[in-house]
């Protein structure tokens, strides 16, 4: 319209005759409007094959986002965090329902020779400081290996099990829970079942464990174990092992003749501890180790003993039943046939006893070499007394001179 | 169209050339029927556009959920089982061969009235190789929905087969165990037959045996895991068809179980760690080499300890020869199905609780540590094995926390 008045007023300047001007004017009325005139579109939208393509475009529009949806692309993409494993519920429930929480990881993968087996690491932090991490490996079994941090650490007495034949267990801060042999299969003689393995720092000692949030971390880790399996091609999943949690471990009134609630295992003299000195007790039945932890810092403790029932955790201490100390025997044992094996230290003594259970293994271990004496003393009798209430008695230790 | 085109230029709507002029002729009958072709037509546009849109949802919702309803996937035993489902025999795994695959079933499921079921599930296939030589598949699976056999002595000997050898507890605390052919679920209380027994689904898997092959084979039907999830499915099935479906069906909750520890084929000591338990002593030095155990299950519920000669090709044996079977049962809905089964006597002089000695079995019920616990061994005793089973018995209560069941005669089971 503009272009057609525009026209007629450089017609207006440029010739003053009066025809010609009418005549210009005429033709360039009559003049084919340009293609991006209105009414040509007007004129498009009138076509038959117009609803066509428009239905096309809406098609392709449409195909495109349900595609975006199903692959959780584009705007539909999902953020996972830790291997994929957890969405962002999963997170949330962990940092209590936040939803701000930074995620970072190393994918699972193999070293060149595969020898430690897979490995992986994820951590998740909250900008208000909490952070959690988690960690895919294989226990080490060498000596110093997982036998010794990772055991004070996630074998202690504030870990409750999650039962129902899992090997794994669960606290307030710390969380672990081995890969089901029935998905991946069993682990060579000579190796530390794969676990996946939660730890949200530290807290208190003295306090009782937090329910709550145990049960939080003992959900992550299911969930992240039945990822892990689901990508084996297990299609099974745990269930949530919540409910089977027993109740917290407490601080025992020990009396003298029953350190760490062993009727019949005490001291001459003083006895082991203070008054301040309380032992914490594993809870829960089918646990795969009962530890009794005293004076305990930063997941250390001062003197430790425990019974490792699960056979499949025997692996951690295989090699330390050969290593350093003197050899410790049992009665009865002959050229042919021993009931076990196991050495004394001045900070440690360790047997390694063959139950109808499989391997298990007893250990009394102080953080140094000051309580020799206590140490020598407690475990003749630590090993006959556990070893009559896990049902491989009788079972009494020979001590090396 | 040029004479209207300098009005145009004012603007209006002189390109808009209206359809109402040209369709709208003067009479009125003319006017009936374009309106009711207009009806039809956007009658049709719309059952059209409805149509199409059923079948993009339709189409979607089937692509959203991955389930295709016309796949014509096949089921068996009762419906309980979908091809291609999981379980390796129901699937191309199943096959062994490549030629005359056929996969049935036939059996009728269990009814309210009636609460027993069968079904049979055959696989068969063939595989010629390039040696000409031809090898047939022939695997049958059993499945039984019903209470266990009533006569005493068949019942410890049925519920013996499926607790021994490699089977292993279900996950979960699911009643039940399975190995790789077998399988054997008791159903919860809800099911119990009117006068308080027990109903169970077992599974059995058996290859008929190829006159061309000198080992029997052992049917694949994909591992302990896919017996258990076949057997869920089919107990509930069974339970639907037989009206004591809870509403929630079971399920496998994690995966089933394994062994803890491998076969020992090479045993020093006593048999499966049992104190006492040396078979080893009893055999000739030759034997004594080929002795095999196996321990299974080593819980509070359930234990289990098997013990056989290992074949001797010099001497030309085809098969192991089994030596025994020992079990300890307390899983009470396990323990449930051989409620009544041990009579009223004691099985022998200086033994607690009742039970009974046959020529194939022993048997023995007794309390034990607040708990009725059942002990049975499978195989004829001989001679030096005779003893065997009072060694097991009273090691196994021991490691329970109870008093000896077995008199205790033997001084090697006294011994630890």
């Amino acid at each position: 319209m503009s272009d057609v008045d525009k026209k007629g007023d450089t017609g207006d300047t440029g010739d003053t005759r009066e025809k010609p001007l009418g005549v210009l004017a005429a033709a360039i009325a009559a003049a084919p409007p340009p293609w991006w005139h209105w009414r040509r579109l007007r004129r498009l939208a009138r076509q038959r094959w117009t609803p066509v393509v428009a239905a096309a475009v809406a098609g392709v529009l449409l195909g495109g986002t349900v595609v975006a949806w199903q692959a959780e692309a584009g705007p539909f993409h999902e953020e996972r965090a830790c291997w994929g494993a957890l969405d962002e519920d999963d997170v949330a429930d962990v940092f209590h329902g936040k939803r701000d929480i930074e995620s970072s990881e190393v994918g699972v993968s193999f070293d060149r020779i595969s020898s430690e087996g897979p490995s992986g690491l994820c951590e998740l932090k909250s900008p208000r400081g909490m952070r959690v991490r988690a960690q895919l490996h294989r226990l080490d079994d060498r000596f110093g290996g997982a036998g010794d941090k990772w055991a004070d650490e996630y074998l202690s007495a504030r870990m409750a099990p999650l039962g129902g034949g899992l090997l794994g267990m669960a606290s307030d801060t710390r969380a672990w829970l081995a890969i089901p042999e029935g998905c991946i299969g069993r682990p060579s003689e000579d190796d530390g079942p794969l676990v996946i393995d939660m730890e949200a720092g530290w807290t208190t000692y003295d306090d009782a464990v937090d329910t709550d949030e145990r049960a939080r971390l003992a959900r992550a880790v299911v969930k992240l174990v039945n990822a892990y399996m689901a990508d084996q091609g297990c299609d099974s999943a745990i269930g949530d092992p919540t409910d089977r949690l027993a109740a917290p471990a407490r601080f025992l009134d020990e009396k003298r003749d029953a350190i760490c609630g062993i009727k019949g295992l005490g001291l001459p003299g003083k006895g082991v501890g203070g008054r301040y000195d309380r032992p914490l007790v594993t809870k829960g039945d089918d646990a795969p180790v009962r530890t009794c932890d005293r004076d305990v810092l930063f997941g250390h403790p001062s003197l430790r003993l425990m019974t490792v029932e699960d056979p499949r955790l025997a692996v951690l201490y295989k090699g330390l039943s050969f290593d350093g100390g003197k050899e410790v025997k049992a009665v009865g044992d002959t050229k042919d046939e021993v009931r076990g094996r196991g050495f004394l230290r001045e900070d440690m003594g360790l047997y390694q006893a063959s139950c109808q259970t499989g391997e298990v293994t007893f250990l009394v271990r102080a953080d140094d070499g000051r309580r020799a004496a206590d140490v020598r003393r407690l475990l003749p009798r630590y090993v006959a007394l556990e070893a009559e209430r896990i049902g491989c008695g009788p079972l009494r230790l020979v001590l090396p001179s | 169209m040029t004479g209207e085109s300098p009005v145009g230029a004012s603007g209006g709507a002189p390109g808009d050339i209206p359809d109402g002029p040209a369709d709208i002729p003067g009479s009125t009958g003319a006017q009936r029927l374009v309106r009711a072709r207009r009806l039809i037509r956007t009658r049709r546009g719309g059952a059209a556009v409805g149509l199409v849109g059923a079948l993009l949802a339709g189409g979607l919702g089937t692509w959203a959920t991955d389930t295709w309803p016309f796949d014509g996937r096949d089921r068996y035993c009762w419906g309980a089982w979908e091809e291609d489902s999981g379980p390796g025999i129901l699937g191309d795994d199943g096959f062994e061969g490549d030629d005359g695959r056929g996969r049935a079933s036939t059996g009728t499921p269990p009814t309210s009235r009636d609460a027993r079921g069968e079904c049979r599930l055959t696989v068969a296939s063939s595989h010629t190789y390039s040696d000409g030589d031809k090898r047939r598949q022939d695997t049958t699976v059993t499945v039984k929905y019903g209470p266990a056999p009533e006569p005493a002595a068949d019942r410890v000997t049925w519920l013996g087969g499926y607790l021994s050898g490699r089977a292993m507890p279900l996950p979960d605390g699911l009643p039940g165990v399975a190995d790789g052919t077998r399988g054997l679920l008791v159903l919860p209380k809800r099911c119990d037959t009117r006068d308080g027994r027990p109903t169970a689904v077992t599974l059995d898997a058996k290859e008929a045996p190829d006159p061309d092959d000198p080992l029997p084979d052992s049917p694949q039907l994909g591992g302990s895991q896919a017996v258990a999830e076949l057997l869920v499915a089919a107990a509930n099935k069974g339970m639907e068809a037989a009206g004591c479906d809870g509403g929630k069906p079971l399920r496998v909750s994690g995966p089933v179980p394994t062994l803890p520890e491998r076969a020992e084929s090479f045993p020093r000591g006593p048999v499966c760690r049992i104190p006492g338990l040396d078979v080893e002593a009893d055999l000739d030095k030759e034997t004594a080499m080929r002795l095999n155990y196996q321990v299974g299950p080593v819980t509070d519920d359930l234990q289990s300890c098997s013990a056989e000669i290992g074949r001797s090709l010099r001497l030309g044996e085809r098969e192991d020869q089994h030596l025994f079977d020992a079990v300890m049962v307390r899983e009470p809905r396990i323990a449930a199905l051989l409620d009544g089964a041990a009579g009223t006597k004691a099985p022998g002089k200086g033994w607690r609780g009742t039970g009974t000695f046959a020529s194939d079995h022993r048997f023995v019920q007794a309390g034990c540590a607040g708990r009725p616990t059942s002990f049975l061994m499978l195989g004829t005793p001989t001679g030096a094995t005779s003893e065997y089973f009072a060694t097991f018995t009273n090691a196994v209560a021991r490691r329970l926390g109870c008093a000896p069941v077995a008199p205790a005669a033997d001084e090697e089971g006294s011994r630890r």
